[in-house]
């Protein structure tokens, strides 16, 4: 049985320049795995690889298939969400729109999904006729996650959902990816600033060291370790 | 005070029509970036294609949708094949290949139909309708009437359904439609379509009005520049509204003696300058901003 993610000795990069110099790494179907490092170590490009975004070499499959010849709408379309950099937000459309985006591709009845959306972020509710672009910061990381959520996908890729937010809100957030990961079995690649947060929600961690994977292991094994600590994690 | 409702009316007529023709500049600024210079032509050759079909015998109301159709189609292809391998190019060669694609389209109507302006008939029975004691022609309220349709039409299928939905996604923000399975490229294309069947309509409203010949689209793109620079060019609602003022307005100042019908594209210029000097963005542009 094949993890449903898998990334095979993945090179990629910029025109002449190169970010991932051959990088192997896998997600478990229903597993939390969290993607540490500093700024530039490839965090990013890691998960623009799998959509994508960016050109690679090596293989990234998904469920056993490669995802090499694949388009983005394809890669998205076999079940992977994923919520950008900066988090996707369509702000010229309103926010029932930017979710609608986000189950547009499903068949049959989803209007429980938007009831549990709404239930896990009611402010999106009070919003929804409203322009995305009135949204505080918060409230889009919100409705990227949301959309993500309507999408019904196998694997959620999270590029820093923390990144400029208040300490509660982001409690709040990661207490519904655990959530939505614990109810639906949705694995989660998480790319992480706030190592000691994503290394309590995750049971895997890789942490990158300039495209390559310096360490990997289980997450409370990371966060016990104080060489790994201290070297990588800065807390 | 009748002269004057019946100048504003018959300036709704014309407007309707600059409407639809900026309406087709907006759909496709907003899919590349770019003012297509070549869709006034674009609609001109729909016009012929037309011309051509009623002329062989069919009744208007069928050759005008069929003509839309075969737009649509010209529209989609073009976009596949002369825009789509240049996406990524700089912003000056994509003004140059739409000022290309206007002299070749312009010369190959010339080299089917010839140079010679034809007359074309107008869909409406000839004779008045009293407004306010105003006379309004049926051709002008015809014209309303469809333009009015047309835009509504596009209103809904933009606003209101799912394709419609995805068109203004991956227009606005093509890398994170990608991210939620929009086919962007595909959207694009169809927005090249929608243009150039608006476009279409346009010319197939005008031509009566005019002769047509293969030039004829060469004033009414200015109107619609107008028209969409004075909505704020990425605003479909603003092209709509920016056109019915261009119409009236022309129309009035070319009532005004001293204006006359010889300066009524003067006028369209003077608003796209003033408008670019006073609110660059238009009545309904959003502000451009953007991080250095």
């Amino acid at each position: 049985m094949p993890a449903l993610l898998e990334l095979d000795e993945v090179r990629a990069g910029y025109g002449q320049t190169s970010v991932l110099h051959g990088v192997s790494m896998s997600v478990e179907e229903g597993q939390i795995v969290s993607l540490l490092g500093a700024n530039g170590a490839g965090k990013t490009t890691t998960l623009r690889s799998v959509t994508g975004g960016v050109h690679w070499s090596g293989d990234i499959r998904f469920s056993g298939r490669s995802l090499k010849h694949l388009s983005t709408e394809d890669v998205v379309r076999c079940g992977i969400a994923h919520v950008p950099e900066g988090r996707g937000i369509l702000t010229e459309l309103t926010v029932d729109e930017n979710l609608r985006l986000g189950s547009y591709l499903r068949k049959g009845d989803v209007r429980k999904d938007y009831d549990r959306v709404f239930e896990y972020f009611p402010v999106l509710r009070e919003r929804r006729r409203l322009s995305a672009s009135t949204l505080s910061g918060g409230e889009q990381q919100m409705l990227a996650v949301a959309r993500a959520l309507l999408m019904r996908p196998r694997l959620m890729l999270l590029d820093e959902p923390s990144l400029g937010l208040a300490p509660m809100v982001v409690r709040a957030i990661f207490e519904i990816i655990r959530t939505i990961n614990q109810a639906d079995g949705v694995a989660v690649f998480l790319v992480e600033q706030n190592a000691r947060l994503a290394l309590e929600l995750s049971s895997q961690a890789y942490v990158l060291e300039v495209g390559r994977v310096a360490v990997s292991g289980a997450s409370s094994d990371l966060m016990g370790k104080e060489s790994v600590r201290r070297s990588y994690l800065g807390y | 005070m009748q002269a004057l409702i019946q100048q504003v009316i018959s300036g709704i007529a014309s407007g309707g029509i600059f409407a639809s023709l900026a309406l087709a500049l907006v759909l496709i600024y907003n899919a590349m970036g770019l003012v297509n210079f070549a869709q006034g032509e674009m609609a001109m050759f729909a016009t012929f294609i037309a011309f051509t079909l009623i002329d062989r015998g069919l009744s208007y109301w069928i050759a005008f949708p069929v003509t839309l159709v075969i737009a649509f189609a010209g529209g989609v292809l073009i976009q596949r094949v002369v825009i789509r391998p240049v996406e990524r190019a700089p912003v000056l060669t994509l003004v140059i290949i739409t000022l290309g694609m206007a002299t070749l389209i312009n010369g190959l109507a010339g080299f089917i139909w010839g140079y010679v302006p034809r007359s074309i008939p107008s869909p409406f029975s000839v004779g008045t309708y009293s407004v306010l004691g105003a006379v309004v022609s049926y051709q002008d309220i015809g014209v309303i009437a469809i333009s009015a349709v047309v835009l509504l039409l596009i209103y809904l299928l933009l606003q209101r359904t799912t394709i419609g939905l995805t068109m203004r996604a991956a227009a606005h923000h093509p890398e994170a439609s990608r991210l939620l399975g929009v086919r962007v490229s595909w959207m694009l294309a169809l927005g090249w379509g929608l243009a150039a069947a608006v476009g279409a309509v346009s010319g197939i409203m005008v031509a009566p009005v005019l002769f047509l010949e293969p030039n004829m689209m060469q004033a009414i793109i200015v109107y619609a520049f107008a028209a969409a620079v004075l909505g704020g060019i990425e605003s479909p609602l603003g092209a709509v509204v920016g056109g019915v003022i261009v119409g009236v307005t022309v129309n009035l100042a070319g009532a005004l003696p001293f204006v006359g019908g010889d300066l009524e594209l003067a006028v369209a210029l003077a608003i796209i300058i003033a408008v670019l000097l006073v609110r660059p963005n238009g009545l309904f542009g959003r502000p451009s901003v953007r991080r250095v």
